[in-house]
């Protein structure tokens, strides 16, 4: 027995498989979609582990520093220190802000670390780390600065001397690692009107300004201008001692916040993540509703165009489990192809995406599988309107 | 073709089409049709029957019961010896019955487009389970002697009306059925044609026994027959035909 | 389309077709999708010769700068040098309204001389008791020797004496009046002299020679004790006061040589060197504070102006050196990743020093010829497949 889907299929190839390739392209952006969430729960994945943080220490009541505000005191971290399973500590300040590069205004997140400290980037896909204490940059690839440039943040110029990718945030920005120092300094100082309005209400306070304590005024100008917080304090544990653990000491002790890495990640997960989850997972369940409705009219458009023929195919004597067979065969090889395009093309148009795309295999799989069920419930119309094909309509018709 | 006399068909054998008293009804109460009323018909292997009548007689409806395409209301039909309806079905399969015993040629030649001339033809062998091999092999046969053997692997698009005529006619007879039922074969053709169609389906009744009845109203085929039952009003009667020989 | 006569070539051309569709899909899954080596560039330690440099940015500031003003309040009369003007030791910069002082100063000087005066009259008297004194004593004497010889009573002796005694002590009171009234002159001399201190005090002389840096206050102005009226540097004293990370400050010293980088001017390095390394570090910034003193006296004098300064520490003897991308910290350990077949595997080893450049200082755990991953695309793991960029 020959294969009637095969047969018409292949006397309309072009059709079909053009069909095929305009349900690939949904496809692929239902892939794609799905790619960004995991792309999202990634970022967040990797920006965690990368920073080299078993614990993450934040200020009090808080569900910092990505989630909420969070302000601790730049020497917090002596006392975190000596206690019990640390490491190393390393002080971070996060900022997002505008930098200038070239002229043209790019959005970064400013992220403040001692160097050879946690809060580090993991991982260098060129030049070096930062040596200086001042004023050098490694910046994330989708900044799109290269080693070398000069960044404008705020008041100072800061040379480019190392790249790194995936450290982007959950909105998507890419992040630009800094001294310290310059974050704390970036974070707080304000432009030069500001200052000298300040300067000036303090210069017009008789309680500060006394002819009879010089240098008064100047201290408490220069308390004004200076910035001693930090966003948070990253831990490192010891190998062997539970990072959960270390961080119910911190809690306890130290009247700090303290989560673990994988508490951090369900945090962003949970919170910063999950309204763009259910956004995507909306959008998906549409899609698959478009998907299988196209399917669904395609199909039946195409049993439609064949009643005729159908209807021989009954009289003379085809089974209607062949018929419906062939609908069958016709709407899941739509589906493959469908997929197999999708696949591609996702693949293929990832990489330029603007946020982090990533197709996971399982994810791969799931959707082959939803595809063809949706494939096969689309069928369903086609099959119906076939079986129903009264083969008395070739004779005199 | 040189003309033949058609030689009489001896009615020795068993019948192979008899229809006793069909009736058929659609609908109920007031607004039923009666589509046949008591319609009789007998045809022996190897005649070809000509079934006339004006639109509306019945005759499709009879040419769909014999075809086991709709349930008749009341009656009999015996094909090939074998009880096939009396009151109710009495065969279990009935699409085996329309795949392996009966023939059926349309008014157009509705070959499946998306297979060539060949597999249109085999699809038939195939559905009654012969290997591909030996389905394509049956079908080059008739083709072969339909004149068309050449055409067998051209898209039914690429075929003249003619020759999809002829593979229609070929893919009716692929599975040898004892029974032919043709419904109005020759309606869109011209008399020269029209004439080559019966030709055919003489020169197959005769060397193959089968069995044809021909539902027409066509008058330049009419003559050709040597039985002709005529249907008005869903009631049948029998009659002699002409047997004109085919020029 | 062309119409092959055979349909099985057909149909090995479309399953050959699919095969290689699925091929492509499955292709690009693995090489770019997850299950993709993770990249990496590798290099070849070797031995070479490092020059650490210490980095730092701080302020020009004058080493030696001046706040000149009153001991104690008063009103602005002049201010005679203004911002940029060059002075010499000793010119008289301002001078303070001296109110009163002059006449005080003239008052003082008045009471010293009535209090030379003082010591002239009293002088005088002392002559006259000598004088007495000496009659008396001399009758007293002569009046002893007749009332030995009984010539007089011995009450007229007596009284005589007596009256001898009585000069003596006016003698002795007029000299101690005399050294009273000295000591008064003394005293009015020093009175004198504190009211002239006091208005040399609201003279302002520059203490060196140097620069006006700031003139903070005006003709007509009160100021108070300590307040300054002029502010002045040396300006063979500047310097830029530096913060270095107390964690890279190991290894300084004075005199080091060092290269300044003036804000106002950051393409033209200034040669510098290290003057001062201050004992105390500020504890609240973890920073050593070094002063780097420049090599030729500033031209253009921008007090204040921030500089970067980078110190350049002797030169090491070869070493063996590794990029200090490739130097990452693991749990407790640092080490670098290299490659074990075709994954990633983490090997510790010891560092020392650490240039601003980019290279570090290995001291055990490596060895020259060893092959360690520098730069990576994503993060490495022990086992991580890795594949070396073209």
């Amino acid at each position: 027995m020959i294969n009637l889907a095969a047969r018409d299929i292949a006397h309309g190839v072009g059709r079909y498989v053009a069909t095929g390739f305009g349900l690939g392209l949904l496809i692929g952006v239902t892939l794609t979609m799905t790619g960004v969430y995991r792309g999202m729960v990634d970022d967040a994945q990797v920006l965690l582990r990368a920073t080299g943080a078993d614990v993450w220490v934040v200020q009090q009541h808080t569900l910092g520093p990505f989630a909420e505000p969070s302000s601790l005191h730049d020497d917090a971290y002596r006392s975190i220190r000596g206690l019990p399973g640390v490491v190393d500590t390393g002080n971070v300040a996060y900022l997002t802000m505008q930098v200038s590069h070239g002229g043209r205004p790019v959005r970064v997140m400013i992220a403040g670390y001692e160097p050879g400290r946690p809060g580090e980037p993991g991982y260098l896909t060129a030049g070096r780390p930062i040596t200086r204490s001042h004023y050098e940059a490694i910046a994330d690839e989708q900044t799109g600065f290269a080693i070398g440039d000069r960044v404008r943040i705020r008041r100072n110029d800061y040379t480019v001397v190392g790249l790194t990718r995936r450290m982007v945030t959950f909105g998507g920005d890419p992040m630009l690692f800094i001294p310290l120092k310059d974050a704390q300094q970036v974070q707080f100082l304000k432009d030069n009107e500001a200052i000298r309005n300040e300067r000036d209400r303090l210069a017009a306070n008789p309680s500060v300004n006394r002819p009879g304590v010089p240098g008064l005024l100047e201290t408490v100008q220069d308390l004004q201008t200076s910035n001693r917080s930090v966003n948070a304090v990253l831990v490192r544990v010891a190998p062997g001692w539970d990072p959960q653990a270390v961080a119910e000491n911190v809690k306890r002790w130290k009247h700090l916040q303290a989560f673990s890495a994988a508490d951090m990640q369900e945090l962003l997960v949970g919170t910063v993540i999950s309204r763009a989850a259910k956004q995507i997972g909306l959008f998906l369940l549409i899609l698959a509703f478009v998907s299988g409705a196209i399917v669904a009219f395609i199909v039946y458009t195409m049993t439609m165009a064949k009643l005729k023929e159908i209807a021989v195919l009954k009289l003379i004597g085809t089974r209607n489990r062949t018929i419906a067979g062939m609908i069958l065969q016709e709407a899941l090889g739509l589906g493959v192809i469908g997929f197999v395009v999708g696949k591609i093309a996702a693949t293929l148009w990832g990489p330029v995406f603007p946020r982090y795309v990533l197709l996971l295999n399982e994810d791969t799989a799931r959707a082959f599988v939803i595809t063809l069920v949706v494939c096969v419930v689309a069928s369903v119309i086609g099959i119906r309107a076939a079986l129903r094909v009264d083969p008395g309509e070739a004779i005199g018709g | 073709m040189a003309s033949t006399a058609l030689a009489a068909v001896p009615q020795t054998d068993a019948p192979a089409i008899q229809v006793e008293d069909l009736s058929k009804r659609f609908g109920s109460g007031p607004t039923a049709v009666d589509a046949l009323r008591a319609a009789n018909m007998t045809v022996y292997p190897g005649e070809v029957v000509g079934l006339i009548g004006p639109s509306g007689s019945g005759k499709t409806t009879l040419l769909k019961c014999l075809g086991a395409v709709i349930e008749p209301t009341a009656g009999r039909i015996t094909l090939g010896g074998e009880l096939v309806y009396d009151g109710a079905w009495r065969m279990r399969d009935l699409r085996e019955l329309r795949r392996d015993r009966i023939g059926f040629i349309f008014q157009a030649p509705y070959l499946i487009p998306f297979l060539d001339a060949t597999d249109n033809v085999a699809l038939l062998p195939m559905l009654a389970g012969q290997p591909n091999p030996a389905a394509r092999a049956r079908a080059g046969e008739i083709l072969e002697a339909l004149d068309v053997a050449h055409r067998g692997h051209a898209r039914v698009s690429e075929l003249s009306g003619g020759e999809q005529q002829r593979v229609s006619i070929a893919r009716a007879l692929a599975n040898k059925p004892p029974i032919i039922l043709a419904d109005e074969p020759t309606a869109p053709l011209d008399s020269v044609r029209a004439l080559t169609v019966v030709r055919i389906l003489n020169r197959l009744a005769r060397e193959y026994r089968t069995a044809i009845i021909v539902v027409t109203h066509d008058e330049k085929i009419i003559p050709t027959f040597r039985r002709i039952y005529h249907i008005r009003d869903g009631r049948t009667v029998e009659e002699a035909g002409e047997g004109r020989p085919i020029e | 389309m062309v119409r092959l006569p055979n349909v099985r070539w057909k149909r090995a051309l479309w399953i050959a077709a699919g095969v290689a569709v699925l091929a492509a899909a499955g292709g690009l899954a693995f090489w770019r999708g997850p299950l993709a080596p993770v990249v990496v560039t590798v290099t070849k330690i070797s031995q070479a010769s490092l020059e650490p440099q210490v980095f730092g940015i701080g302020t020009v500031e004058a080493r030696r700068a001046y706040s000149v003003g009153p001991t104690q309040a008063a009103r602005v009369l002049k201010v005679l040098v203004d911002h940029g003007d060059r002075v010499k030791a000793g010119q008289l910069l301002a001078e303070l309204d001296p109110v009163d002082l002059r006449d005080r100063l003239t008052s003082a000087e008045l009471g010293m001389s009535r209090a030379e005066e003082s010591v002239r009259v009293v002088e005088a008297q002392v002559r006259e008791a000598q004088s007495r004194n000496q009659i008396a004593v001399a009758n007293a004497a002569r009046y002893r020797d007749l009332a030995q010889k009984n010539f007089v009573s011995t009450e007229a002796a007596e009284g005589r004496q007596n009256e001898a005694n009585v000069t003596q002590a006016g003698l002795e009171a007029a000299q101690a009046a005399v050294q009273a009234a000295q000591h008064d002159v003394a005293r009015s001399a020093r009175e004198r002299d504190a009211v002239s201190k006091q208005l040399a005090n609201l003279r302002l002389l520059s203490p060196v020679d140097g620069i006006v840096v700031s003139r903070s206050v005006e003709p007509g102005t009160t100021v108070v004790a300590g307040q300054a009226v002029v502010r002045l540097i040396d300006p063979a004293s500047l310097w830029v006061q530096a913060r270095i990370d107390q964690a890279r400050a190991s290894g300084l010293a004075l005199g080091q040589p060092a290269e300044i980088v003036l804000r106002s001017r950051q393409s033209s390095p200034i040669p510098g060197r290290v003057a001062r390394i201050e004992l105390e570090s500020d504890a609240v910034t973890e920073e050593r504070i070094v002063a780097v003193a420049f090599a030729e006296p500033m031209k253009e004098i921008s007090v204040g102006e921030l500089a970067e300064v980078t110190i350049r520490l002797p030169k090491l003897p070869e070493t063996l050196t590794v990029p200090t991308a490739a130097v990452k910290q693991v749990d407790d350990r640092l080490g670098v990743w290299q490659r074990n077949g075709g994954a990633a595997s983490f090997r510790p080893i010891k560092v020392g020093i650490q240039t601003l450049d980019g290279r570090t200082q290995v001291f055990d755990g490596l060895a020259a010829g060893d092959e360690v991953i520098v730069h990576s695309t994503a993060q490495l793991a022990e086992g991580t497949p890795v594949r070396v960029r073209r």
